[in-house]
């Protein structure tokens, strides 16, 4: 790189270090490309973070990743990076645990462990069962391209008659993804069940950060560029491309293409100039939902003070079977009528992550009702899932929809993008919009994919994509 | 009529999977040629709908394997619009 900061040029500039952007940036860069990434924030990760309070760490939001079997997705795109050298990547066994008044179901390393787990609590419905999960493992392409209008709902009800068994079933995808089954698209929740749960409980190191901190440093090893704590002003579009960007100290920094990671939204109606976005997409924008939030508890604990059942695996409760009411439920932010969490013990067992779907609201709300929130929250999970909690909490604090939002710039707090909806999945204009070269999205907003294994495939599908279409216009 | 819905799926196709419109011949296989997955087949088919303003039937995409299949399927459905 020479010249003054005006003349700058890059092959790519991304906009965000999540995994999405950190995977694309990562295999450009090792393709030979030179890429920059910018990142608001003074860390990578994005959701994929973890924090120190004192001696205790904490992860931010994601807690563990899936799709890491030996034929994985994320395995395959880890290995292509040599990731391995920088961390060393170990699995809870059970991953998940799902607990309701009536059942109590591990998922286990072992897939014939699992269905054993159902096939006993639910005697009549083994052979379902094992056809659904041979269904979501079905490496035929096809039969997930059949269901694409589909709800999740319509899938289980194609496999299931036992209600109390969907409802089992679907759980830990509204946690996961925001939506009950009657909402949920068939193809992102088999998805999400594939890749997070039949083969989820991945962690690196003894926290998250480990991920995103091995990906930045394969990056640079790459011979990629990045900056923290410097967020993008607006996106340079000329003669209908994207040609770079302005960063929000005002430096201009020129490139063949850019890509957006952070808030589809943000990156259309804020970093583009109005007249590079046509009046139809906007309104388009307008009327796309995005996915729920959440508000997600971070306790502290002195591990001899608080019964700790499994250290490591997502403990998900629900003390009742109506998934449609418990989403209402959450996006009114009652916690009672929700009846449910999600509790994590850290692996050292000095820390709890305990999650629950709660509603944007604004900066008043939340200073009002935050702690009172936290503190009924703390007493649901000592009832429910870890009992004697209250007696050793050493540390508490919380992150509320309104507090995600500030971190990581996402809508609304989103946790998963836009909602995992039928009418949402796949919208080609938000992977790579029609109507602007040289600009294309990775993430979560892309409607592509959710969780870590979800923007993994979106930050490398983005990265293939590129190296293609940039090599015939070049 | 039909040369114009392949050379508008053909674009698509060059989009959506990132090769050159040349690359994309009557029979070339969508999943095994131009590796597009689940999701992909998915995102073409949005891309159909919106750029022809139809809708393709759920059980329509599995049969969508090649150009040719996928020009039959949309000139019947922009024949039966009207």
């Amino acid at each position: 790189m020479n010249g003054s900061d005006g003349d700058r040029q890059y092959d790519v500039v991304i906009i965000g270090a999540g995994i999405g952007g950190l995977v694309c940036g990562c295999l450009l860069a090792k393709a030979g490309m030179k890429v920059l990434i910018m990142e608001q924030h003074h860390s990578a990760g994005g959701y994929c973070s973890s924090f120190k309070r004192g001696s205790i760490v904490f992860d931010s939001a994601a807690h563990c990743f899936g799709g890491y079997r030996r034929e994985g997705f994320t395995r395959r795109v880890f290995d292509e990076l040599q990731l391995e050298k920088k961390i060393a990547i170990s699995r809870f066994d059970p991953s998940d645990i799902v607990r309701t008044p009536g059942y109590t179901i591990s998922y286990r390393g072992e897939l014939k462990d699992t269905l054993r787990e159902f096939e006993s609590a639910f005697p009549g419905e083994g052979k379902n069962i094992a056809d659904f999960f041979h269904f979501l493992l079905s490496p035929e392409p096809h039969a997930f391209a059949r269901i694409r209008s589909w709800t999740f709902k319509r899938l289980l009800d194609e496999f299931f008659r036992n209600e109390h068994l969907k409802a089992v079933l679907a759980i830990p995808l509204l946690g996961n993804g925001g939506l009950p089954p009657s909402r949920m698209s068939a193809f992102i929740g088999s998805k999400m069940f594939s890749e997070f749960l039949l083969d989820g409980g991945y962690y690196p190191n003894d926290r998250m950060q480990a991920l995103p901190d091995a990906l930045i440093e394969r990056f640079r090893e790459f011979g990629g560029e990045v900056h923290f704590s410097s967020p993008i002003a607006s996106i340079t579009i000329k003669n209908g491309a994207a040609t770079g960007v302005v960063a929000g100290n005002g430096q201009a920094i020129a490139s063949r293409c850019v890509v957006s990671n952070c808030d589809a939204r943000q990156t259309f109606l804020c970093l583009l100039p109005p007249a590079a976005v046509p009046a139809v997409f906007r309104e388009h924008l307008e009327t796309m939902i995005p996915s729920s939030s959440n508000f997600i508890a971070y306790l502290g604990i002195d591990p001899q003070r608080v019964s700790i059942p499994r250290a490591g695996t997502s403990l998900w409760f629900l003390s009742h079977y109506d998934l449609d009411l418990a989403y209402k439920r959450a996006r009114e932010n009652d916690i009672d009528g929700f009846g449910g969490h999600l509790v994590r013990v850290s692996p050292d067992r000095m820390s709890v992550l305990a999650i629950i779907p709660a509603a944007f609201r604004d900066i008043r709300y939340w200073q009002e009702h935050k702690s009172r929130f936290l503190d009924r929250f703390i007493e649901r999970i000592e009832h429910d899932t870890l009992p004697g909690l209250r007696n050793g909490i050493i540390y508490k604090d919380a992150a509320s929809p309104q507090t995600l939002f500030r971190y990581t710039r996402n809508y609304q707090g989103a946790s998963y993008g836009w909602a995992g909806m039928p009418s949402q999945l796949a919208d080609p204009d938000m992977s790579k919009p029609s109507f602007l070269g040289g600009l294309y999205l990775t993430g979560h907003w892309t409607t592509l994919g959710v969780g870590v294994s979800g923007v993994v495939y979106s930050g490398w599908e983005t990265a293939r994509r590129l190296l293609k279409r940039e090599k015939y216009i070049s | 009529m039909s040369k114009s819905i392949e050379q508008g799926i053909i674009e698509i196709i060059a989009d959506i999977a990132g090769v050159e419109p040349g690359d994309i011949k009557t029979e070339t296989n969508f999943a095994k040629d131009l590796e597009i997955d689940s999701i992909k087949a998915i995102e073409i088919t949005v891309a159909i709908e919106k750029k022809f303003k139809v809708s393709v039937r759920d059980e329509d995409v599995p049969n969508i394997l090649n150009l040719r299949q996928a020009v039959e399927l949309v000139t019947t459905l922009v024949e039966k619009k009207g």
